[in-house]
């Protein structure tokens, strides 16, 4: 991402760089302390590691402790369990959502308000009430339907979550600040309302859907609870889970944990990296003269 | 649209992919035939040795399969109810004591009381402090699994520093307060001792070998009224408020998280805690001594013990067979000793505990420990094992929190908190 | 409802000009649009819904399958425990700070992030990133940064002259403190959604306004924030809604203490129903929640429709 810096009006403060910056540091140190403690205890000695106040420059690194986190546990299968199961749930939200959420922001149907509340209702109660029926829901469809999303597989984990009223919310307000005059003409020229859909509003969505694509990843990679319900062999473990295995109720190996947690952070971060070009709407994508 | 083209030939193969991998699922826990399920939270040591002797059960007994899935202890409740609710529990699961007079209400669970009455397996080799929290009205529910106790562990240096004689195993607890005192030295935040202040059953069982010290109980024998309102438990109480509030000699940790760094850090004298934290502690030369008691009363240096047990979940005639012989394997003497020199855990038969060389053994791997596996002589009484237990637990957490916060006094906090249980007690 | 202006233009292939309202090609256009997905919510989430409004009026201990219907005593129960109004209280003070905290420090940061200056990648990396981390590591450091006597907060505090705060240690304090941890970690989520739709602010419009005359605080507040509305609905109501279900901060930090000073209402339904055993009444306090984030968010729509401003 080429970042250029522009020339600015001549304004009253002189300072060789944008004001904002002294803003965004001590921002941006409070927002990544808690990172910078994570990475150095994950190569810390557990005898430093077991400290309070933490240390933050330890006498002796370990770097061993990633490999030893790593084969502590099937981490490869976790990793490999926890990305098929992210991006599947990504990219069914994606659709799923894009047609709801077009739906609900742009059609008039029927009980188009009532099952708009209600799906939000579904937001409304707390996991530890409804995962008992999702569970058992989730056994009946394994043993009735399709064995792949039944309890202890990881299809178990996408379907649930395979559409979420958050997605469905969150693209219905973005689809509802276009204008108007696009999709119209597009429509009275002879396009499908799926036609509309596809190239006219997504491509104009690219911020939304790439926001609602990292949110909806992030989501997946660090769920905890319903994976742990569901699960019942280690070979279908997700990460989060994995992570688990290194707190027991007495005793933590904080070194391996630590190490085990930053190798999860990484590829989300990497997904952020990447994705945050489509968080900027490039000026060619929006076709908008003048922006 | 060829533009998009690679993006939908990528996701049609992960989505495939996906669907492959969701039929390659293991056919979960409940299936008439096939390994047993043991849902357990072992890690790091514990986990590697319980891996080589569910090998080693394998070996010597072809055509068993032992399936373990690790789940935090913490969280294997939750998982345990919503399988059990939804048809599905493993064959065998690694549940806290305190949960056992609730876990001997779920239809499933194994009545073991013959079972463990078979020749050879000699029941009443385990701990009396485990058999009676694996015990429920008469009726057997567990295994006991693990075994453990509090004792004071204090830092050597710290006490030498201070000009300080090492507790002695007659000590009481006015010397341990005097000790805190001196042992605090607030220029260098450096704490006499600690308690944790979640005000969870955590709070509340450090606080309970007080009261056993002192002499006192928590409910009449028959469970139906409170009395810890008493001399004893004002006596416990005052200690501990005359530690947080007067001397401010205890560093109070509302999280259950850093009292053990802290002390590893070289911040805290004593520490009232058990087994499980001395390999938390490598920094440190610690040593560790019995609990103080109270002079003039009955109590003696007894402590307060926290056995877990192996619960056995009915799939089905032969599972239960298999778990049972699993399980009686796995408690069987020669694994008990081997589990307990491997980890550092204390034994949970007491023949083991008496082999000669045992504790030398212990001692050379994890210092110290020799003493917690004396302590379980120590450990006369258990909590009360009745259904209501938790709901006791929470108005008595409360109860000591706000005497170490300095919210209240001893006296008025014991028959506020006495009153309540009495309600509880009588609603049942 | 969004103003649609209602172009009454010929469509070709169309032969009559049916009022748009009850246009059967949109129906089953809408229905068709939104059943997968709606399909896959209502399955996985409203059938829980109607469960738990079951299970509110039965006793239930989650041990054995004998649920007895009790009517109403769960609810009066709860009309009578003063720990779930204690709850109440801390739910909504949690949630009145939280809110617009979040919104005021992501919209501030999203600002400061949405121009093109040097590190820009660093800083949203850095937004981005708070919501990478696992909620334990986020408590842990949290724990430590507010520790009375040797976290980092109170030592700034000895710097400034502010005596020593007991923090979590404290009932009064202890709320707050969650409340900064919960604005940290949600803090990247609010800078997301406000980049993405600061995306949606065409530059001539503020560029008009500047050429009017306004300045930047005037332009922002007349331009900028009004097309933001939409966003910050959005993100009003979402926060809202987790806020009001706070639970793994205070699971991972304080437990509910000290003294139910942090005890929020999914807490203390999660005590009632995994140590407690008292699931039905449990559910009743997820229910009377679940009425609680319904009334506050329809409310919140109904406000939000006057204010938000929608382009199309």
């Amino acid at each position: 991402m080429t970042v250029a810096t522009m020339v600015r009006p001549r304004r009253r403060a002189r300072l060789p760089f944008s004001p904002w910056h002294l803003v965004l540091i001590p921002a941006t140190i409070v927002l990544i302390f808690p990172f910078v403690w994570l990475a150095v205890t994950s190569i810390e000695t557990p005898a430093e590691a077991l400290h309070f106040p933490p240390i933050l420059d330890p006498h002796t690194l370990r770097l061993a402790n990633y490999p030893n986190a790593w084969h502590s546990a099937p981490f490869g299968r976790f990793f490999l369990n926890s990305a098929v199961v992210a991006v599947v749930t990504v990219l069914c939200n994606l659709v799923l959502c894009s047609l709801a959420g077009y739906a609900f922001a742009r059609f008039r149907f029927l009980g188009r308000g009532v099952l708009f509340v209600t799906i939000m209702a579904t937001l409304m109660v707390p996991f530890q009430v409804t995962m008992i029926p999702q569970f058992i829901i989730t056994k009946w469809l394994g043993v009735n339907v399709l064995a792949g999303v039944g309890i202890n597989h990881i299809g178990a984990l996408i379907l649930p979550n395979a559409a979420t009223a958050f997605g469905v919310f969150f693209l219905r307000q973005f689809f509802r600040t276009l204008p108007l005059e696009y999709e119209e003409s597009a429509r009275v020229d002879g396009a499908s309302r799926l036609t509309v859909l596809w190239r006219i509003v997504l491509p104009l969505s690219l911020p939304a859907l790439a926001t609602l694509a990292a949110l909806t990843f992030l989501d997946s990679w660090n769920s905890f609870l319903w994976p742990l319900i569901v699960i019942t062999s280690t070979g279908q473990m997700t990460l989060p889970l994995g992570l688990a295995t290194f707190q027991g109720a007495h005793s933590t190996q904080w070194t391996l944990l630590m190490a085990g947690n930053v190798m999860s952070l990484l590829p989300m971060m990497l997904i952020f990296f990447v994705a945050q070009r489509y968080f900027v709407r490039s000026v060619a994508a929006t076709g908008l003269a003048g922006t | 649209m060829t533009r998009h083209r690679p993006w939908l030939a990528a996701a049609a193969s992960l989505a495939a992919l996906a669907l492959a991998l969701t039929g390659c699922g293991s056919g979960g826990a409940g299936n008439a035939t096939g390994a047993i399920q043991i849902w357990e939270g072992y890690t790091g040591v514990e986990a590697r040795t319980f891996a080589h002797l569910i090998a080693e059960y394998e070996r010597e007994h072809p055509g068993q399969k032992i399936a373990s899935l690790f789940v935090n202890n913490d969280d294997s409740l939750q998982k345990v109810l919503t399988a059990v609710r939804g048809g599905s529990p493993p064959d065998i699961a690694y549940l806290y004591g305190s949960w056992a007079p609730n876990v001997a209400e779920i239809p499933q669970v194994v009545t073991l009381t013959s079972v463990v009455r078979r020749p050879g397996v000699n029941w009443d080799d385990f701990w009396v402090g485990e058999r009676d929290v694996a015990t429920v009205n008469g009726r057997v529910i567990g295994i006991p699994a693990l075994v453990d106790n509090l004792a004071v562990v204090y830092n050597k240096a710290l006490f030498a520093k201070a000009g300080l004689a090492a507790p002695s195993p007659d000590w009481t607890w006015p010397q341990f307060v005097a000790d805190a005192k001196k042992l605090t030295i607030p220029a260098s935040k450096q704490f006499g001792t600690a308690y944790v202040t979640p005000g969870t059953e955590d709070t509340v069982w450090h606080w309970e070998a007080l009261l056993w010290e002192a002499g006192g109980h928590l409910l009449t024998p028959d469970n139906k009224k409170a009395a810890f309102d008493s001399g004893a438990g004002l006596a416990s109480l005052d200690t501990l408020r005359t530690m947080a509030v007067t001397d401010h000699s205890a560093y109070l940790d509302p999280t259950d998280s850093a009292y053990a760094n802290l002390f590893n850090s070289g911040k805290i004298g004593m520490l009232v805690t058990g087994p499980w934290d001395l390999s938390a502690f490598p920094n440190v030369h610690y040593g560790v001594q019995v609990m103080p008691s109270y002079p003039g009363t009955d109590g003696g240096h007894q402590t307060i013990s926290g056995p877990d047990n192996w619960v056995i979940f009915n799939n089905g005639a032969s599972r239960v067979a298999a778990a049972e012989k699993f399980l009686l394997w796995l408690t069987a003497p020669a694994q008990v000793r081997y589990f307990s020199l491997k980890t550092g855990d204390l034994p949970t038969r007491r023949s083991v505990a008496d082999a000669p060389d045992f504790d030398g053994q212990m001692n050379a791997a994890l210092p110290g420990v020799s003493t917690f596996i004396d302590n379980l002589a120590n450990v006369s009484q258990a909590r009360p094992q009745i259904p209501q237990y938790p709901k006791i637990s929470q108005i008595l957490g409360t109860m000591v929190v706000s005497v170490l916060l300095g919210k209240s006094q001893p006296a008025a906090a014991l028959s506020a908190a006495a009153q309540q249980v009495n309600q509880v007690l009588a609603t049942g | 409802m969004a103003a649609s202006p209602a172009v009454a233009g010929r469509r070709r292939g169309q032969a009559r000009a049916a009022p748009r309202r009850l246009m059967a090609s949109e129906q089953f256009a809408g229905w068709a649009f939104v059943t997968p997905g709606v399909a896959i919510i209502l399955l996985f989430g409203a059938v829980p819904i109607v469960w738990s409004a079951v299970m509110s009026f039965q006793r239930s201990n989650l041990l054995t399958p004998s649920t007895p219907f009790v009517g109403l005593s769960n609810y009066r129960q709860m009309v009578h425990d003063p720990v779930v109004q204690q709850a109440i209280m801390h739910t909504l003070v949690y949630t009145a700070l939280f809110v617009p905290g979040t919104m005021v420090v992501g919209l501030f940061l999203a600002v400061a992030m949405n121009r093109q200056i040097r590190l820009l990648w660093l800083y949203r990396t850095a937004a981005y990133a708070t919501m990478a981390i696992s909620t334990i590591s986020e408590a842990l450091v949290f724990i430590w940064l507010f520790d009375p006597s040797y976290g980092i907060v109170n030592y700034l505090f000895s710097l400034l002259g502010i005596s020593q705060q007991q923090f979590l240690n404290s009932p009064s304090q202890a709320l707050y403190v969650i409340v900064v941890m919960t604005i940290w970690g949600w803090t990247g989520f609010a800078v997301v959604i406000y980049l993405a739709a600061l995306q949606g602010v065409p530059q001539t419009l503020v560029e008009a306004a500047a050429i009017d005359g306004a300045g930047p605080w005037s332009t922002f507040r007349k331009v900028t924030l009004p097309l933001l509305s939409p966003a910050s609905l959005f993100l009003a109501v979402w926060l809202t809604i987790n806020a009001l279900q706070l639970f793994d901060e205070v699971y991972l930090s304080t437990q509910g203490g000290p003294l139910d000073a942090t005890t929020v209402l999914v807490y203390y339904l999660y005590e009632q129903a995994f140590q407690n055993f008292n699931f039905g009444y449990a559910s009743a306090i997820a229910y009377f929640l679940f009425i609680v984030i319904l009334v506050v968010t329809a409310i919140q729509f109904r406000v939000g429709r006057r204010y938000t401003y929608y382009r199309s």
